[in-house]
């Protein structure tokens, strides 16, 4: 996509707009902006240390920025600043993320994770509790679509069959698949990846690339086509699903554009090759 | 085993039981050997006591050696896994079985006013249990003070039903909401402190509580406690002896009967504590519950996920505090009498290992826990003051033995295919 | 004015008792992150032993001069870290690496134990022991109330801090003390690194029970009484002051100690002696609430 050129507008879902953070003396991240277009994959990157994960603990709500602005139009339109909402209701406005290090609920099944992930539609229709509790019918209509829903991701990910087992027995890639539709569960309008192909193998890097754009493109599940950014070591995976990327170092923002316009900047070559071992 | 083998053994175990023996030599030479009594003119003295020093430090090695040369032998060939998948195995047939007893008790040939009284007094501890289990077992929050809503119930039906004459029926909903009000009250400053911290500022709460229904003498009784408390009615059909015109037995036309008004406290605990049960399992498979056991399992994915966590928390809070509120107020209008000596800390930590003993999370692992312990209690009452001592000792030991409690696994909430069950490794404990 | 210097040298005093309960409170938890509940209960025992051994020092005669005080304290602490070291051998060690709650029960329980086995052994009547340590300095006169030092204070400060100092050459100066700190980083490396964990978890034990069993003496010499419910609300408070001043920092233990000992002291002086220790555990609740990590203690950092 070329519209990475346009200045954020109508057209873009999170709008990142100067933001920093201070942690002590500690100048993590030095006024960055970056915006995210609505139906793209965009990717996050940068050296060790170079402030992608403090970014993205900003926008989903696990840090305060010390400045700036962080902007997300909601599936409505209506625009949320998220710099200024608590975490869980980041995650209300639309945001869903995965964790580096993946957080499941790992004593329940496949299936009651993407339940809780639904959590708040299913509290709103259980009537907080009560008429759950005698067995209504509003209820029981909106449970089974719950499930439904979430067996709709299971076979998406390829884990309908293990939808019983509980999380923690899932192999590490399987894992990390179900964390990904546990976030798709929540509706949002924009999913946040934490290194979603660390510990995979090619085949399931492969699988996970598949998935991206079928979420990007919404055709993974009945659900909307959701924007998606993400911040990822593998640079096989984001030059090839990435539409946009955008390149952080010492806290800021050196360079972005699409895959091949960035692949060859000089800075983002300075910064890789230059002053770190990863290439 | 070669001889030789067993030779070899046999001196290591007499080795390491000779070590124990010395142990318990050193601990028990002062605290045994020597006692202080307090002579009639209020002086101290010490009386000495050798033999038994020798006994207990003979007892020591004997016990010891028997578990190195016997116990551990066979404990280490690999049975308790199996016992433990039995155990989950038989608890699908156990509960409604257990349930099916406890319903026909008071007409069981031979269970008399004692029986029936403990009877009253392990539904009491499995009510409790099954309230604080919503707390510690699905939200994972530790909870230390849970006796401190026991008593909010109880003082809450003994000045209701004293000052304003309010009935039993009216001060027992009352009593629950008053204690689920209290927890709110407290919950809401501490719960967003972690694990030991939340233990001890509950256990604090309860402390303050008791010390609170101890010095406000106005109000409590202090010390002395309320004593009266109008004791329960049938719907208002009092249990009079003298079975009066509008007493129970009057009503019904049958002969005025102490055991009436017993059997009546007995189907209404079971009832209550059957409420308790049915409100938790259903609530295990509300999006609330779940919740719950998600935020045990991962409070940063649950924020995550947008679930407001202190609001997720305050309710499993002030659902368990409403049982203990529930339980309270039976315990008034059952004893007719209460006190600040009921409500210890004591308590809260007896009805703690028995959620902790029965599996967090397990119905009929708690139930079995607290008839074990209760019933096991009531069992020992001919060993008066040691009771305690063998009471806390089996704590100890039934924890190094089961550390995960009699039904450690747990049963997902909603299933697509088959029902597994989860095994306990993987269940979360909270930090909370 | 002189009122409250006399209050505070007695809230110095009870605080120094707590603080090296606390010491042991937060030793344990700086280590294996538990709660040993039955700590308190082995503050008890050392003032049991401690009584048994003044009763026997009396009857042989002997029970005069800092020497006597000495040996009281050097038995008391001997036996009682016997206690607390087959406390962690027999109710903690096997549940090491088990989940949370069981060893908080088998603590619950040993704290049960301890205080039966007291109540059996040793009746269940409280021990009153007459004032062996009588007089004091004058330090100041108001009109007709004297401040006064007393000698049992003088030694409770001086004990105290004499053992302070003895435990902290130990943890900062001695192989043990690299050990112990070493185990309250990362215990499985500090066990790659050769250092036998469980045997620093013992020592950990033992070392608080000898501290606890210091304050169970000062306790008893001071206030008089022994009974074997003691250790439950002493206990309390003395975790309340290591949570206050940070579990898992010895300094913070020691200042908690003191904190606790002077608000509660105040608390009796001037409002009211049956809510003093409401006011111990509200000043715990207020603290958490505002200070969730006590007043030295370390940070916990949350990654996701």
């Amino acid at each position: 996509m070329s519209e990475a050129a346009i200045p954020s507008g109508s057209g873009a879902i999170l709008d990142v707009d100067g933001i920093s953070m201070r942690f002590g003396g500690l100048l993590a991240v030095d006024t960055v902006s970056f915006a995210v277009q609505r139906g793209s994959i965009t990717a996050l990157i940068g050296p060790n240390g170079a402030g992608k994960t403090t970014v993205f603990n900003c926008i989903t709500g696990f840090y305060r920025p010390t400045s700036g602005r962080i902007a997300l139009r909601r599936v409505d339109g209506s625009l949320a600043a998220l710099e200024r909402l608590k975490d869980h209701r980041i995650a209300r406005a639309g945001v869903a993320r995965t964790f580096q290090n993946i957080r499941l609920f790992a004593g329940m099944t496949a299936l009651e994770n993407l339940l809780v992930a639904q959590h708040l539609p299913l509290q709103r229709a259980t009537g907080f509790g009560i008429g759950a509790m005698l067995g209504l019918s509003r209820y029981k209509a909106a449970e089974a679509e719950a499930i439904e829903r979430a067996a709709s991701w299971l076979r998406a990910i390829n884990l309908l069959d293990r939808a019983d087992d509980a999380a923690g027995e899932l192999p590490y890639g399987a894992q990390r698949r179900l964390e990904i539709a546990r976030a798709m569960c929540t509706g949002p309008a924009l999913l946040c990846l934490d290194e979603p192909a660390a510990g995979l193998n090619p085949r399931e890097s492969e699988e996970l690339a598949r998935l991206l754009t079928t979420i990007r493109d919404g055709t993974a599940t009945s659900s909307a086509p959701t924007s998606v950014l993400l911040i990822e070591h593998d640079m096989g995976i984001v030059m090839r699903i990435s539409d946009h990327v955008v390149v952080l170092d010492h806290g800021r923002k050196i360079a972005e554009g699409p895959p091949d316009l960035v692949r060859n900047d000089r800075h983002v070559i300075a910064a890789y090759l230059g002053e770190d071992e990863e290439a | 085993m070669t001889p030789s083998g067993l030779a070899a053994r046999v001196r290591s175990a007499l080795v390491d039981a000779g070590k124990a023996a010395l142990v318990a030599f050193g601990l028990f030479i002062l605290m045994v050997g020597l006692r202080t009594d307090v002579a009639p003119a209020g002086e101290l003295f010490l009386r000495t006591r050798w033999a038994e020093v020798g006994m207990l430090c003979a007892l020591v090695f004997g016990l010891r050696l028997a578990t190195a040369l016997w116990v551990r032998p066979r404990l280490s060939e690999g049975n308790t896994q199996r016992s433990a998948a039995l155990l989950s195995q038989a608890g699908l047939m156990f509960g409604p079985a257990l349930l099916a007893v406890a319903l026909i008790l008071p007409f069981v040939p031979g269970i008399g006013r004692y029986e029936l009284d403990l009877g009253i007094l392990v539904l009491t501890y499995i009510m409790l249990g099954w309230g604080l289990n919503i707390v510690v077992g699905l939200a994972g929050l530790l909870d230390l003070g849970y006796v401190a809503f026991y008593a909010v119930g109880a003082y809450s039906y003994a000045l209701l039903a004293q000052f304003f004459g309010l009935s039993f029926w009216i001060c027992l909903p009352l009593a629950g909401i008053l204690a689920a009000f209290w927890g709110v009250l407290l919950g809401f400053p501490v719960l967003r402190l972690r694990g030991d911290y939340l233990a001890i500022v509950t256990l604090a709460f309860g402390e303050i509580i008791r010390i609170v229904l101890l010095n406000w003498v106005e109000l409590t009784g202090g010390p002395n406690g309320i004593s009266g408390i109008p004791r329960p009615t049938f719907f208002g059909l009092p249990f009079s002896m003298g079975g009066g015109p509008g007493s129970f037995a009057h009503f019904f036309g049958i002969e005025p009967s102490p055991s009436h008004r017993v059997i009546f406290l007995y189907y209404l605990i079971l009832g209550l504590a059957l409420l308790t049960n049915w409100v938790a399992v259903r609530i295990r498979r509300q999006p609330i519950g779940r919740a719950w056991e998600a935020l045990r399992e991962d409070e940063v994915a649950c924020r995550a996920l947008g679930i407001d966590i202190t609001n997720t928390k305050l309710t499993a809070f002030a659902l368990g505090a409403m049982f203990a509120g529930f339980a309270g107020a039976f315990f008034a209008t059952r004893q007719a009498f209460i006190s600040p000596e009921s409500f210890t800390f004591i308590e809260s930590a007896i009805i703690l290992a028995i959620v902790v003993l029965g599996g967090l999370g397990s119905q009929v692992g708690i139930a079995v826990a607290a008839i074990v312990m209760i019933g096991g209690f009531e069992l020992f009452r001919d060993l008066d003051e040691y009771r305690m001592l063998v009471f806390g000792g089996a704590m100890v030991a039934i924890m190094v033995l089961r550390p995960r409690g009699l039904v450690g696994s747990r049963a997902p909430s909603v299933v697509l295919g088959g029902r597994k069950r989860i095994d306990a490794s993987l269940v979360g404990e909270g930090r909370g | 004015m002189a009122y409250a210097l006399q209050q505070l040298i007695n809230g110095i005093s009870l605080g120094m008792i707590y603080g090296l309960i606390a010491v042991g409170y937060t030793m344990v938890y700086g280590i294996i992150g538990m709660i040993n509940f039955a700590h308190g209960d082995i503050f008890m025992v050392g003032a049991f032993i401690s009584l048994i051994a003044i009763l026997m020092l009396i009857s042989g005669g002997m029970m005069e001069g800092p020497a006597a005080i000495l040996l009281v304290l050097v038995i008391s602490m001997a036996f009682t870290a016997l206690y607390g070291w087959t406390v962690e051998r027999v109710a903690y060690r096997p549940l090491r690496g088990s989940f949370r709650l069981a060893p908080l029960i088998s603590a619950i329980g040993m704290s049960i134990v301890l205080q039966n086995f007291v109540q059996v052994s040793q009746g269940a009547r409280v021990k009153p022991l007459e004032p062996q340590i009588t007089g004091g300095v004058e330090l100041m006169r108001e009109g007709n109330f004297v401040v006064q030092l007393s000698y049992m204070q003088i030694l409770i400060i001086v004990s105290t801090l004499a053992v302070l100092a003895i435990f902290t050459w130990l943890v900062t100066q001695t192989a043990l003390g690299r050990a112990m700190r070493a185990c309250e980083q990362d215990r499985k490396m500090a066990a790659l690194l050769g250092i036998n964990t469980d045997r620093t978890i013992s020592l950990a034990f033992v070392i608080g029970a000898a501290l606890a069993s210091v304050a169970g003496t000062l306790y008893l010499l001071r206030y008089g009484i022994a009974d074997f419910f003691m250790g439950f609300i002493v206990g309390v408070k003395a975790f309340t002051a290591a949570v206050l001043g940070g579990i898992g920092s010895l300094p913070g233990a020691v200042l908690g100690g003191l904190l606790i000992g002077l608000i509660e002291t105040f608390w009796s002086a001037y409002f009211s002696v049956q809510y003093k220790d409401v006011a111990a555990f509200g000043i715990l609740v207020l603290a958490l609430v505002f200070l969730p990590t006590g007043l030295l203690g370390r940070q916990e950092v949350e990654k996701v």
